[in-house]
């Protein structure tokens, strides 16, 4: 037992109390920004705590903190942490105060409520990925959405309120299934404890290919699969940049999360027969997302769909149902975070200045912002994919994975090869939307006076910067936080399904 | 003299509390009724005494201390409505109190 | 002496030069003009002359123990236990290594230093510095790395510094059009293509021999195929031979990438839009040759596919070996290649159009088995192309100059920068056109000198190094006796004349006759930074030939010609006896080119009996060298003496060559056209009616507002006009009606007097006192 977890979770309510009580007189804006500041902050070292009290080679859940919470139903408070969550809170807690510096300038109204929200928000995304107990799962996950519905709805672009109620209908109705896929489960096995369930899933393997779908659906909206992801575009482009970091980095990987952590332990033998079905999926996404961004006018617009393709890769790893698959894909779920987010980033920065973000607009911003640029080319490199950066090292584990996957029958090269197109594609988009931005001449004489990075920034993108390239070169100390949980759930997996086969 | 036995003081009990409630039927100064109340309470004690000491156990007389108390405490809080009452409505009839009137 | 540690400086030296520029460049030049300018590019180039020597150091610890190879590791990479995947970030220190980083720090060295010249008074000078060096770090990375995937680190790092020095002056604008900028992203992106083939091939190699090690794999590779063994791999199973296959053919299609063959050469043309010292180094000496380097590095399963077409007939779709698709390829390239540059008038697109055809010569060696002979000729070419490129930088350098000269605009400034130039001359004058030069040769002696001797070894005139290495290659061709190999061969030697008369036509337009244009009239040579590199490299391409001398055997060519393959084993005797003389560069690289032990006596591929490794003659051939000289000779003089000798005088005259119409053809360079009439609008049409139709009207629009929303609140009008009107409301009205009657009734036992209040509560408890009373006892 050890509170340490709970403590992760809900230390962000003390950010909340503080806020309000500084908040009672007009005109503490910037003590309340410190304060959001300070308790992401914290939040990050307790999340720091956390991975240096984490053992690698321990395959189980650690650090479990768990007591009965409505005992006549089973349901537990069960919170614990192993290889497929820890990296999980990191990002989630580096997103929160990357997300939170990020607003520093960008939210000039309402400055209390949007900080409260942010806080908020903190506390759902931690819970949905340490709670191990269904129900609070579920709880989590329906609490994050109540934090982003606001953060969309009230600081967020020209058709705010159409992105934010469809992105919250969307997620509700994605999850309905998954909450009666829950009960079934937890009333079958008398427990809602996931530990409890994977030990018990005989109990409901005839429903198994049902249930898979209940969740499937759910976790599919939030990722998300080709064809549920017209919410996306919606949220990504109102969405404040703050909320679009937040967005990309963490709430779209509570679906690839989901899937790792129930839909594969709780349904071997669906995830096996539906892998083929889902790695589809993915690829399509992969190739449709890239092509989608390309003729994009909106720059938030095309790294909304890039997000897509990036998020195809996940999958495609994630149903590889290997070793290599599996980490890759959560590797390259953090990947996604930390690339996708600077991207957001880097055209909040310029959309604060110029008020838009049409890609006509710009052109030959290199000569007016130097610093601006290189980092940004950084950026777009690691969201390519370039050897040597982040993106690399997760695309590649995939690949590897895909290709020498039990679950795409005799010819997974084949899903290998139409996946690895969409490393040109990547190329295509990404240099297209560099080139038109940053190249060529500065024909727009509003972006003259465009001035470059200031020092928040530069924090923010040096932040993205170290972790961009130290997984690139050094990804072995990432994988290796994950391996041994992932070679247990992929040896269960095999165990399970290949004896019959 | 014959002994006063339990009868005798239910008899009383029961005189007391008819008194009180038809003194709440009856009469329309809210004090009055208030007082009226309060001896049909005090009615209701006689009565646990008169039975605790029937019985030979405690507790009808501890029951009376809760009633006393709470009698207290509405004597208080009832005192303050009626001046609240008179304030506002510079009487206290309970007839000009019909409000809630269908 | 084991100097193998020093492997990582290598590396360092340039990234030292990197992040020096990149971080402090910018305020160096922008501080004091000349002083920061200084500093940025001597840093710089130090960064590669000391890299260079650590090369020389490697160099020297191979000699001195005995060529063993030894790998360096570094750190760890990717280590994923579960999947049994590690790979590690280390160097190996080889012949074949050593050979590619003399070659890419020798040569960058130079190009650097006349880049300082060529660069001189550039606004983003440091900028230009920082990629150079970036650039040689990560060339080096590619030729040092030990496993493939630390080589696709360099290989996807150095298409990186491409696009970046291509789209160098990225504001230039044409028609609206960001030219540079879009020739670099062309180029990144069609090497991406080459990519594509370069992942799958890496992944599939790691299935099948469970490593990235070139070591492991090779020696798997062999181990597989001597056994016929069947790869499995996940449900995935297929014999080894279909495996190498399918490698080697992957390989191919990241080396036509990068190494700009076809059908994927179309973006090195482009690519000229760079400064000059950037096509030197990258198009022409260095990067675009690190496909060859590639398929030299895996020449154990090139022969392995060849071995498996001869064997069990495993090829591609079971008609060609994936050897003799390199070969044909190659030689086709080479001929296509050629043919284009005849028809060119930038001075910098016949260099590129000639880059494309001698890379082409050297991808054709490779799938011929001639990987000697491929590194030789990839080594001499680095020196001729080098220092082509660098005088036609010079010849553009000194036009420029007198363009200005004569418009007597920037007299002090000396610009090299295309973008300055296009932003002040309207009248369009391009310092590149060959029409607009002439009579050069004495305006720029040193130029003229050097570029004389590289053109004539690019074209192989005996004895400038180009002879000897594109000697050595036909003879291959020539000696080993098949149908692909013929063909091959006669290609090249076609090609090998274009080669010949493209060069002629270009001396014969750039330094002969008179100047056409004032421009030309006006250019002097070039600062001695610019020229002496020139000189060195001039040098290099009149010895360079020594490295690798055949045995030159008077005993008749006839004789060589048919029994070379036979001699073959005697002529190695024979040769070894002589060490250090002739075939140096061969006996230098077969250390590292483990398909030299393997086919000869006792080897394992020996033991096959219709295979049979088709070996390099080791004496002159005399029949081909005759043949390619004279037609190299006839090429010259027929282009400088027949066709141009009555040049136009004015730069409006058409080329002669115009009148051959079918030549002419190649102008409108067939493959590029067709990608830019199919696949690119194909892609935007595609992409546009994905995110606009698809996406936009169809999915988000038509299907999720017009159907999922307009269907959910018609379905809620409904319920709310109809059902709920008459329906739900009927009921409940009907409810409410009678509630309203009884309430109605009921309110007036409501009179609001307290008292009746109290006797309803009294009553209430006499009634359940009564209940009680009547019922419980």
């Amino acid at each position: 037992m050890s509170i340490i977890l709970s403590v992760l979770i809900f230390f962000p309510l003390v950010g909340v109390l503080l806020i309000l009580i500084a908040g009672r007189k007009e005109g503490r804006d910037e003590a309340i920004k410190w304060i959001a500041l300070g308790t992401s902050v914290i939040t990050l070292l307790i999340s720091v705590a956390v991975l240096i009290g984490f053992r690698n080679g321990f395959p189980g859940l650690q650090m479990v903190d768990r007591f009965d919470w409505i005992p006549f139903l089973n349901i537990q408070y069960f919170v614990g942490v192993d290889g497929i969550s820890i990296l999980m809170i990191l990002l989630t807690a580096f997103i929160s105060m990357i997300a939170i510096l990020a607003s520093w300038t960008a939210i000039d109204h309402q400055i209390k409520t949007y900080y409260i929200l942010m806080l908020l928000l903190e506390i759902g995304m931690m819970g949905v990925f340490l709670a191990q107990d269904l129900f609070l799962f579920y709880i989590f996950w329906e609490f994050t959405l109540i934090p982003m519905y606001f953060l969309i709805g009230m600081w967020g672009g020209q058709e705010r309120v159409y992105a934010s109620i469809k992105f919250f209908l969307y997620t509700m109705a994605g999850s309905l299934l998954m909450l009666l896929a829950i009960l079934y489960m937890g009333i079958t096995n008398n427990s809602f404890s996931v530990p409890d369930l994977i030990a018990g899933r005989d109990a409901f393997a005839s429903a198994q290919y049902v249930l898979f779908i209940g969740f499937a659906i759910a976790f599919a909206i939030k990722v998300p699969i080709f064809p549920f992801h017209s919410w996306l575009p919606d949220a990504h482009t109102q969405a404040p940049t703050a909320g679009s970091i937040v967005l990309a980095g963490v709430l779209l990987k509570m679906g690839t999360y989901g899937f790792i952590r129930f839909n594969l332990p709780l349904f071997p033998e669906a995830s096996f027969d539906y892998a083929p079905a889902i790695a589809v999926l993915a690829i399509i996404g992969i190739i449709y997302g890239a092509l989608v961004s390309f003729p994009q006018k909106d720059v938030k617009k095309l790294v909304a769909y890039s997000s897509i393709s990036h998020l195809g890769f996940v999958m495609l790893g994630i149903f590889s149902l290997n070793a290599a698959g599996i980490e890759g894909g959560i590797l390259q779920g953090v990947n996604h975070g930390l690339s996708t987010g600077a991207l957001f980033f880097l055209v909040g920065v310029i959309y604060e200045q110029r008020h838009t973000r049409e890609m006509s607009e710009f052109g030959g911003l290199w000569k007016v912002v130097p610093v601006f640029t290189a980092l940004s080319l950084v950026v777009v490199l690691s969201s390519m994919g370039l050897p040597g950066l982040n993106g690399f090292v997760g695309e590649f584990s995939i690949l590897l994975g895909s290709m020498g996957a039990y679950s795409l029958g005799g010819h997974p090269w084949i899903y290998t090869a139409f996946a690895t197109t969409g490393v040109i594609l990547a190329a295509v988009y990404l240099l297209w939307m560099f080139q038109n931005v940053f190249m060529g001449a500065l024909k727009n004489p509003k972006n003259e006076k465009l001035r470059d990075v200031n020092k928040r920034e530069l924090v923010i993108f040096i932040a993205f910067l170290i972790f961009i390239v130290w997984i690139g070169v050094q990804p072995s100390p990432y994988f290796n936080l994950m391996d041994s949980t992932v070679s247990t759930l992929v040896n269960d997996i095999s165990a399970t399904v290949l004896v019959g086969q | 003299m014959s002994e006063v036995t339990i009868e005798w003081y239910i008899a009383l009990s029961v005189v007391l509390f008819t008194i009180g409630s038809l003194g709440v039927l009856l009469r329309r100064n809210a004090i009055i009724i208030f007082m009226s109340v309060e001896m049909m309470l005090n009615s209701a004690n006689l009565a646990f005494v008169s039975f605790a000491r029937y019985l030979g156990n405690l507790d009808g007389q501890v029951l009376v201390f809760f009633v006393i108390t709470v009698a207290a405490a509405e004597v208080a809080v009832g005192l303050a409505l009626i001046v609240a009452i008179f304030r506002t409505k510079k009487s206290i009839s309970i007839d000009d109190l019909n409000l809630l009137k269908g | 002496m084991t100097a193998y540690g020093l492997a990582p400086l290598l590396l360092i030296f340039p990234a030292i030069g990197f992040f020096f520029n990149a971080l402090f460049g910018r305020r160096f030049v922008e501080a004091d003009s000349k002083i920061g300018e200084r500093w940025s590019g001597w840093i710089a180039t130090l960064a590669a002359l000391s890299a260079f020597g650590v090369a020389l150091a490697l160099f020297a610890t191979l000699q001195a123990n005995h060529f063993e190879a030894m790998v360096v590791p570094v750190a760890d990479w990717i280590v994923i236990p579960a999947a049994d995947f590690a790979v590690a970030w280390a160097m190996r220190v080889d012949t074949l290594s050593v050979t590619m980083m003399l070659v890419v720090t020798g040569v960058g060295s130079l190009i650097h230093i006349y880049a300082m010249g060529y660069m001189h008074g550039d606004k983003d000078f440091s900028r230009f510095f920082a990629y150079f060096n970036m650039f040689i770090f990560f060339m080096l990375i590619l030729v040092s790395g030990s496993n493939y995937l630390v080589l696709f680190v360099g290989w996807e790092g150095v298409g990186l510094c491409s696009f970046l020095l291509i789209s160098y002056w990225f504001t230039v604008e044409k028609d609206g059009k960001m030219v540079n900028a879009d020739a670099g992203r062309k180029a990144f992106i069609v090497n991406r293509v080459g990519d594509f083939g370069m992942v799958l091939a890496i992944i599939l190699i790691f299935w099948t021999f469970g490593s990235l090690g070139f070591e492991r794999v090779f020696e798997s590779a062999i181990e597989m195929t001597v056994h016929q063994e069947t790869v499995h791999f996940g449900f995935f199973s297929a014999p080894i031979g279909a495996v190498i296959t399918a490698i080697v053919a992957l390989f191919l299609l990241g080396a036509t990438g990068k190494s700009a063959q076809i059908p994927l050469y179309v973006w090195l043309p482009d690519a000229m839009a760079g400064p000059t010292p950037v096509s030197a180094l990258i198009h022409a000496a260095t990067m675009v040759t690190s496909g060859i380097y590639l398929l030299v590095r895996s020449n154990v399963l090139v022969e392995l596919a060849r071995v498996s077409f001869v064997e069990q007939g495993i090829g591609i779709f079971g008609v060609i070996s994936a050897p003799d698709l390199i070969a044909l390829v190659g030689a086709s390239t080479a001929l296509l290649a050629g043919l284009i540059a005849f028809t060119q008038f930038d001075i910098k697109k016949v260099l590129a159009y000639s880059t494309v055809s001698q890379l082409g010569f050297m991808i054709a060696a490779v799938g011929m088995g001639a990987y000697v002979a491929a590194m030789f000729h990839l080594i001499t070419h680095a020196f001729f192309k080098a220092l082509l490129f660098l005088g036609s930088g010079s010849v553009i350098h000194g036009m420029e100059h007198g363009h200005h000269h004569i418009h007597h605009a920037h007299s002090d400034d000396h610009p090299s920068d295309a973008e300055e130039f296009h932003d002040q001359e309207p009248d369009h004058f391009d310092p590149q056109d060959m029409r607009t030069m002439g009579g050069l040769r004495h305006k720029m002696k040193w130029t003229f000198w050097t570029y004389l001797i590289g053109a004539l070894a690019l074209a192989g005139i005996f004895p400038f190094a180009g002879f000897w290495s594109k000697d050595e290659l036909l003879a291959h061709a020539n000696v080993n006796h098949s149908n692909v190999f013929s063909a091959v061969y006669w290609m090249l030697t076609i090609a090998a004349f274009c080669t010949a008369f493209y060069m002629g036509r270009q001396l014969m337009m750039v330094f002969f006759g008179k100047p056409r244009h004032g421009a030309a009239e006006h250019a002097h040579e070039s600062p001695r930074l610019m020229t002496v590199p020139l000189v060195i490299l001039a040098v290099l391409t009149i010895i360079g030939g020594s490295m690798n001398l055949p045995n030159i055997s008077f005993g008749g060519g006839a004789a060589a010609d048919s029994h070379a393959v036979v001699e073959e084993g005697h002529g190695e005797e024979m040769v070894a006896s002589s060490k250090g003389l002739t075939l140096a560069l061969e006996h230098w690289l077969e250390e590292s080119l483990l398909i030299f032990e393997l086919s000869e006596e006792g080897g394992e591929l020996a033991a096959y009996e219709n295979y049979e490794y088709p070996h390099t003659p080791t004496t002159l051939v005399w029949v081909v060298a005759i043949i390619s000289t004279l037609l190299a000779l006839s090429g010259l003089l027929l282009a400088m003496f027949v066709v141009y000798r009555k040049r136009p005088l004015s730069a409006t005259d058409p080329d002669p060559l115009q009148k051959l119409k079918p030549l002419w053809w190649f102008r409108i360079l067939p493959l590029e056209t067709l990608y830019m009439k199919t696949v690119v609008p194909a892609f935007k049409w595609l992409s546009d009616w994905l995110a606009f139709t698809v996406d936009w009207n169809f999915w988000h629009d038509f299907v999720h507002n017009n159907i999922i929303r307009d269907m959910f609140v018609s379905f809620s009008t409904f319920l709310a006009d109809v059902f709920d009107k008459y329906g739900v409301d009927g009921t409940v009205n009907g409810i409410g009606s009678v509630t309203k009657g009884l309430a109605g009734v009921l309110r007036k036992t409501q009179t609001g007097y307290t008292r009746s209040y109290a006797l309803g509560i009294f009553l209430g408890a006499v009634l359940l006192l009564a209940y009680f009373l009547w019922f419980a006892f």
